[in-house]
């Protein structure tokens, strides 16, 4: 039962791993790109989804922000756009996250700490107040809640006199990584995943500009995966969606085309590369040869990609601007969508003002500067890339057999597989550390006494304080009446089977909490304990 | 380079002078709702190897229920794993409940995401050390083995007076001198009335999570419960991870529930030396009913049965795995077979497959640990009299 592949463990950052000093076209077994690669915006897409990339529209500039009240990060959003960022992400706290309120018992301490409390409309009415929500877009960082924020979204762009159909955005949404790596969910993965699709029939048939969901590698490699096991997890899930939306009855070509994805950009510079452009090859397959899609659109992997949190040091944080940097070129040259580069003092606090300019910065200097942006794909063809790219897409088909021979992705989750997986590669990665094998800079090697010398961000008690007597006064002035009956709606719903998103929707507008809808679906879909631990 | 606050004496080189024969126990936990666990886990796998037992209580603890646990588990320290930036509000809380327990010998140290500033402060109101992002493993554990060597083991007649007044704490404790000696010097716990009950079955049958549920039914019922949850350790270094607790735990701590974990010796298969004398323990201190969780190793697994009186083997639809897997042996010990994950597919195969293997001479029930259905009657095959 503990089966466990042998994928990736001789990451080529691993030293000894690549052992001959450089790679020839002998060691592409016979594998000419000449022949077999393809053009960018063809299928198979390995050189980019789109035929002139970054020539034609550089990726999007998303830094994800997100503290305090809905006031404070109003604010930092505003700064953020007059600093020439080009969309907006949403940061959640804690709370937010598991689908509690802020005046929750487990909410203690963790209110506005790591992202922005949100637990009713009216906090997500202040957190776009000023901002047209029909000329941004907006991506929203949430699971186990994601279809409530939704509907939050949905219903503040009806104040603002926003149609549906205009509101462009992506929601995270991927409830499986949650079971895999993150930890956030709440209900078990069957009726989770019905919800997600319950979000992807609504933005089909109402909000054709909307990515309801981002099926995220990011969680699963910052938990410790190796890249393969990040492509190769992240990939199965996204074919698990596939396949309940086929299931539930849509037409695949009707929500394809809007799945995206998310990716972890590590150290591994050329690795990085390799997976990006594997990943793209590998769903334009799938796509087209096992759910039969047929719009090319629907072919696509488009991504945004994060630099590795897990890699920033807290010693010598000013070093993390320089791991940030070329971990960014990684995703521009792996041909991203959009990207978001990580503060240096991400693992003392959340970034400061300061902080989060420079992180953007690297970005315009990465889009502005270095001319990385006149060529598509200019890695195609290296011998070493286009190997790496095999190599780590065979990876990824031999995970596929495992998962399916288990049963398919929620069997898989029910014997634990891929936490035991992840919980395995971080504890090698780990031991390569303490071996002296892997070396991080400031922290194995060349390091300095003293504590880190950088001012951080720091949230206060206030906020707290606030949301719980901001939920106070909301519950007292609310109309009794249709917000009982909004729940009651929500319950009967979800109890039938049905698209839970015009109740959810309904519930936001009668001033229904995310505490309280969560709960409601709770009494009907169950809780989740969690898998096998080890 | 250590990033680390420690308020251990300088020189102190307590590893030597460690009195007892146990490994260290440290017990792991996250508390709150942040559900960033790869610290934590890569943390406890490197403390396992480096010979530590680690009790692991999962997610979205409280700090009442983790110092519960640290109470029940008799452990060497607790550390605190928090990457939700709410160490000033937690620390606190937990250095509140612990002189509430009166379990202050055991040290408090605290692994995240911690600015400079806050370090001198925790330190101060009692926290042992503070670990962060990138101190080096070996410190961690060198710090954590030379905490855990300062934990004294108590007086025998005091504990025993403890024990007959039904102190939880003399209770655990005892438990830990029977496991370093497994000797009570002459003392025998009085015989008490506890229906003692093993379970048993594959790995990944959700053995944990399913006495966690029958644990809280029988507490409803009024009975008080004591549970020896059994995972392996190695051979090698005496390390363990013990995990299971962390299935059964209930929301709010509840002093007629209590649970142990023990390492078992290593082999496959077979218990652990001391664990029917944890168990005796159990049933003098008046349990109504004691579940042994045992490492479920399948077929060789039948030295539960010197241990209990009677047996549960659980089974999961699986087209039929599970019910190959155990087919020597541990069927034929088992008194009950309880069908779990009935929600999933494939369940009337099982069972069918099941009832051919057996016969219906034994009762095969059919049970639904994550829709919570039934567990009625498992408990009540548990409270009905030995046939």
């Amino acid at each position: 039962m503990s089966v466990k592949p042998s994928v990736g463990k001789q990451s080529t950052s691993t030293k000894g791993a690549e052992a001959k000093p450089f790679v020839g076209p002998e060691d592409l077994g016979g594998y000419d790109p000449a022949k077999s690669l393809g053009e960018p915006g063809r299928f198979p897409y390995t050189r980019g989804p789109h035929r002139t990339m970054y020539q034609h529209r550089l990726w999007t500039m998303r830094q994800f922000a997100g503290f305090g009240s809905a006031d404070d990060t109003n604010q930092r959003f505003k700064y953020l756009l007059g600093h020439g960022q080009t969309g907006l992400s949403t940061a959640f706290d804690l709370p937010t996250l598991m689908g509690r309120d802020s005046n929750d018992s487990l909410a203690l301490g963790e209110v506005g700490r790591c992202g922005v409390a949100i637990s009713s409309l009216a906090d997500m009415r202040r957190l776009f107040d000023g901002i047209d929500l029909g000329s941004v877009s907006t991506s929203m960082t949430i699971n186990a809640p994601a279809a409530i924020l939704l509907a939050f979204y949905a219903a503040v762009a009806k104040e603002q006199g926003v149609p549906l159909d205009k509101l462009r955005g992506t929601l995270q949404n991927d409830i499986l990584k949650e079971f895999h790596a993150q930890n956030e969910y709440v209900f078990p993965p069957v009726p989770s995943v019905q919800l997600v699709i319950d979000t992807i029939e609504f933005c089909a048939e109402r909000m054709p500009q909307w990515n309801p969901v981002s099926v995220s590698g990011y969680h699963i490699r910052e938990a410790g995966s190796t890249a393969a096991e990040e492509l190769a997890f992240t990939l199965a899930d996204g074919m698990a969606y596939v396949q309940g939306s086929i299931d539930r009855g849509l037409d695949v070509d009707s929500f394809a085309p809007r799945l995206s994805f998310f990716f972890d950009v590590h150290n591994d510079f050329f690795e990085e590369i390799a997976k990006l452009r594997a990943a793209r090859r590998i769903w334009a397959h799938v796509m087209r040869d096992r759910f039969k899609a047929k719009n090319e659109r629907s072919w696509l992997l488009r991504t945004h990609c994060q630099t590795a949190g897990v890699s920033l040091t807290e010693q010598q944080p000013t070093n993390n601007i320089i791991r940030v940097a070329y971990q960014a070129m990684a995703g521009v040259l792996g041909g991203t969508q959009s990207l978001h580069t990580n503060s240096m003092d991400e693992t003392l606090a959340l970034p400061s003002e300061k902080a989060a300019k420079i992180a953007l910065r690297t970005q315009q200097i990465l889009a502005h500067e270095t001319n990385v942006t006149q060529t598509v794909d200019p890695l195609a063809g290296s011998y070493f890339v286009e190997k790496m790219t095999n190599e780590i897409e065979a990876k990824a088909y031999a995970v596929f057999d495992q998962i399916d021979a288990m049963g398919g992705v929620f069997a898989a989750i029910d014997r634990g597989y891929f936490r035991r997986c992840i919980a395995e590669s971080a504890h090698a990665a780990q031991k390569r550390i303490d071996s002296g094998d892997t070396k991080i800079v400031g922290v194995t090697d060349f390091v300095e006494e003293g504590a880190p010398d950088i001012d951080t961000l720091r949230i206060t008690q206030d906020t707290e304080d606030e949301q719980v007597a901001g939920l106070k006064a909301l519950k007292a002035a609310r109309d009794q009446a249709r917000h009982t009956a909004a729940l009651d709606k929500l319950r009967e719903t979800a109890k039938n089977g049905e698209n839970v998103m015009p109740a959810l929707i309904a519930a936001a507008k009668a001033d229904a909490t995310v505490g309280e809808m969560m709960e409601t679906m709770k009494a009907v879909f169950g809780a989740y304990d969690g898998g096998p631990e080890w | 380079m250590v990033a680390m606050t420690t308020a251990l004496p300088k020189g102190s080189s307590g590893v030597e002078n460690h009195t007892s024969q146990n490994p260290p126990r440290i017990l792991l936990a996250k508390i709150g709702l942040d559900g960033h666990d790869r610290g934590v886990k890569v943390l406890a796998r490197s403390f396992r190897d480096a010979g530590i037992e680690v009790i692991y209580t999962g997610l979205w603890q409280t700090c009442e229920a983790t110092m519960h646990a640290a109470l029940q588990e008799d452990v060497d320290v607790v550390g605190v794993s928090l990457l939700s930036a709410a160490h000033m509000s937690v620390m606190p809380e937990m250095l509140r409940i612990r002189e509430e327990l009166g379990i202050e010998h055991i040290p408090l140290v605290l692994g995240g995401i911690v600015p400079e500033a806050d370090k001198p402060k925790l330190t101060e109101m009692g926290i042992a050390a503070v670990f962060n992002p990138g101190s080096p493993i070996d410190a961690i554990i060198d710090t954590l083995k030379k905490l855990a060597a300062k934990h004294q083991p108590s007086d025998f007649d005091s504990l025993k007076t403890g024990y007959e007044r039904r102190d939880m704490r003399a209770l655990a404790k005892m438990i830990s001198v029977i496991q370093a000696d497994n000797d009570c010097a002459g003392w025998s716990p009085p015989k008490g009335v506890a229906k003692i009950i093993g379970v048993t079955g594959a790995p990944g049958v959700g053995k944990s999570s399913f006495i966690g549920k029958l644990g809280k039914l029988l507490r409803e019922r009024g009975k008080r419960v004591g549970v020896v949850a059994i995972d392996p350790s190695s051979p090698i270094t005496g390390g363990a991870l013990l995990g299971d607790r962390l299935r059964m735990m209930h929301d709010a701590p509840d002093e007629g529930f209590f649970v142990r974990s023990v390492s078992s010796s290593g082999s496959a298969g077979e218990l652990a030396p001391c664990c029917s004398d944890v168990v005796r323990l159990l049933d003098g201190f008046g349990f109504d009913v004691i579940l042994v969780e045992t490492v479920g190793a399948g077929q060789g697994d039948v030295g539960i049965r010197e241990l209990v009186e009677r047996t549960i083997l659980l089974l999961m639809p699986d087209s039929g795995d599970s019910v190959q897997f155990s087919k020597a042996g541990i069927m034929e010990i088992a008194n009950c077979f309880v069908l779990n994950k009935c929600d999933l597919a494939g369940a009337d195969a099982t069972e069918a497959q099941l009832l051919g293997a057996v016969g219906d001479s034994r009762p095969i029930l059919r049970v639904s640990t994550i829709r919570n259905e039934g567990i009625e009657a498992v408990a009540d095959w548990v409270s009905s009299p030995r046939s």
